[in-house]
């Protein structure tokens, strides 16, 4: 019964957050405001850990098929395919949610039990609208940039590696890279990169608007909207891997 | 002028204001007072349109807030200026940033003119131009409650709202920020409405006082009529507070 509760309100603030808005100035400076805070912040977030888990998957692929019989270009191969369908798309939006949803939460959970929200709705502003809106298109807009720079990344991180680790020569993985590459695998990521960061921006900021009491309980809608935010990402994985893929 | 008629407001079946009706008048300040849970937040909120009332009519000068529609609300908004509680000054921007918000959203001003605005209001809270820059977490309760203000007469409101306006502040404080709502409802003949608990604003600046008791107006009347009153509910409420017992006392002897 809860759960339904909360999709219809989570729907009724989308209708809300999608009304016209009252003065496009004020919106767009908004949203320059959030791309800066929330995704130019995260670059540096994804360019670490996607250089590791480049450099960690290129070792185990390495071992994993340490055979003489397979070619030595599986391993670019596998790290690039593991990179491109799941790891940049669907574990770096596991982790930005950790970061640009607790961070919505708690941003919008304070406005809410400070009031900060009944003043602007006082003062005639849509507060969803304008708080929320500028938040889903920034992060919708930077998720696919993100990915990129988390697959280019990644790859770089297998190329530093590899050879260091003495896993795999230079050439093989480049070549490897390169070897039976779709590219409606990256088409197909992306798409998924727009419904995650809509999720990851909208989920955290329903738990957010919604905080009834006080900073204790902004604290406990960070943790709740991490985790359902999570939840929601695997499933839409599902969902749209099923669909687009097979 | 802000008239109330007979409004009723219930929440899941629970009546929390039952047929209310006062008037509250322009260039004075009117104080609503009564125990926590009286239903002063209630009430006010009613008022200003964020609850809808069950019963009863709403009346801002001639226009009925009861009959209107949403969007004639929003408009009618820009001439409502609210303090609350807390300040709730918006975090992420400076002082003065937070004072000109509503003239970026409501007006079409050149920034040279709303700047002039910004001044012109934070002046009159007494806010130093030293002050503008900072965020509101860099400066004092006071102050926050001083900018708050000046936020809230940015657009020039014809009624001012404010919830505790004092909750929070030391006595002498509390005080400065009374008799500055008092002097700017004055300067700007505002029909102002303070929520407060605080027996010293009661005697400071009630120029109409009206007592709510479990939801229904149990007593309306001035600042000098309240120490005098029979009234025994408005009395336990008064005399809660030692200070006005001995005072209400020394005037019955004289
Ligand atoms: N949104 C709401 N939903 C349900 N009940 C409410 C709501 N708002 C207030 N109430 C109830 O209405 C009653 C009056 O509350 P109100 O906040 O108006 O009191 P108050 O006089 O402002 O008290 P205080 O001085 O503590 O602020 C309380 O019993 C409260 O539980
Ligand atoms: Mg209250």
């Amino acid at each position: 019964m809860k759960f339904f509760f909360h999709v219809g309100q989570y729907f009724y603030m989308l209708k809300k957050v999608f009304s016209k808005p009252e003065k496009h100035k004020m919106y767009i400076r908004q949203l320059f405001h959030e791309i800066d805070s929330l995704g130019v912040n995260s670059i540096w977030l994804v360019i670490i850990i996607s250089v590791f888990i480049g450099g960690i998957m290129v070792i185990q692929f390495a071992y994993s098929m340490a055979n003489p019989l397979y070619p030595n270009t599986l391993v670019g191969l596998g790290t690039r395919d593991t990179l491109i369908l799941e790891f940049s798309s669907t574990m770096m939006a596991l982790i930005l949610a950790g970061k640009i949803g607790s961070n919505i939460t708690s941003e919008i959970g304070t406005m809410r039990v400070t009031e900060q929200i009944d003043s602007l709705e006082i003062m005639g502003v849509n507060s969803a609208s304008y708080l929320i809106l500028p938040k889903i298109i920034a992060v919708v807009l930077i998720f696919p940039f993100l990915y990129i720079i988390s697959v280019f990344f990644g790859l770089l991180g297998g190329l530093i590696t590899g050879p260091i680790a003495g896993v795999i020569t230079a050439a093989d993985y480049i070549a490897g890279i390169q070897w039976l590459f779709y590219p409606y695998y990256v088409t197909f990521s992306i798409i998924k990169t727009l419904f995650f960061g809509f999720l990851v921006a909208s989920v955290p900021a329903y738990f957010g608007y919604h905080v009834q009491g006080g900073a204790l309980d902004v604290g406990k809608a960070s943790t709740l909207a991490v985790v359902n935010t999570n939840v929601l990402i695997l499933l839409f994985d599902l969902i749209l891997t099923q669909l687009l893929l097979t | 002028m802000i008239k109330v008629k007979n409004i009723y407001k219930s929440f899941d079946g629970e009546t929390i204001l039952k047929n209310v009706s006062t008037q509250f008048d322009p260039g004075i300040t009117n104080l609503i007072i009564g125990r926590s849970g009286s239903g002063k937040t209630v009430l006010v909120k009613s008022i200003l349109g964020l609850y809808e009332i069950d019963k009863g009519e709403i009346w801002y000068g001639d226009i009925n807030l009861t009959r209107m529609p949403e969007k004639d609300r929003k408009k009618m908004r820009s001439e409502i200026g609210m303090v609350f509680q807390g300040g709730a000054l918006f975090d992420s921007l400076s002082v003065e940033a937070n004072v000109r918000f509503p003239l970026d959203m409501f007006t079409n001003k050149t920034p040279k003119e709303k700047q002039e605005r910004v001044e012109f209001c934070l002046d009159h809270v007494n806010i130093e131009p030293i002050a503008y820059k900072l965020s509101p977490s860099e400066i004092s309760g006071g102050m926050q409650k001083r900018v708050a203000i000046a936020r809230a007469i940015a657009l020039n409101p014809k009624y001012l709202f404010c919830d505790e306006p004092n909750s929070g502040l030391d006595p002498e404080t509390s005080t400065v920020i009374d008799q500055l709502i008092q002097n700017l409802t004055k300067e700007f003949n505002m029909t102002t409405i303070i929520n407060t608990h605080d027996m010293n604003s009661v005697i400071e600046i009630g120029e109409f006082v009206l007592f709510i008791s479990k939801g229904e107006v149990a007593w309306e009347g001035t600042n000098k009529e309240i120490l005098h009153t029979e009234n025994k509910k408005l009395n336990d409420f008064i005399f809660a507070n030692k200070l006005y017992a001995q005072l209400k006392k020394e005037g019955e002897n004289k």
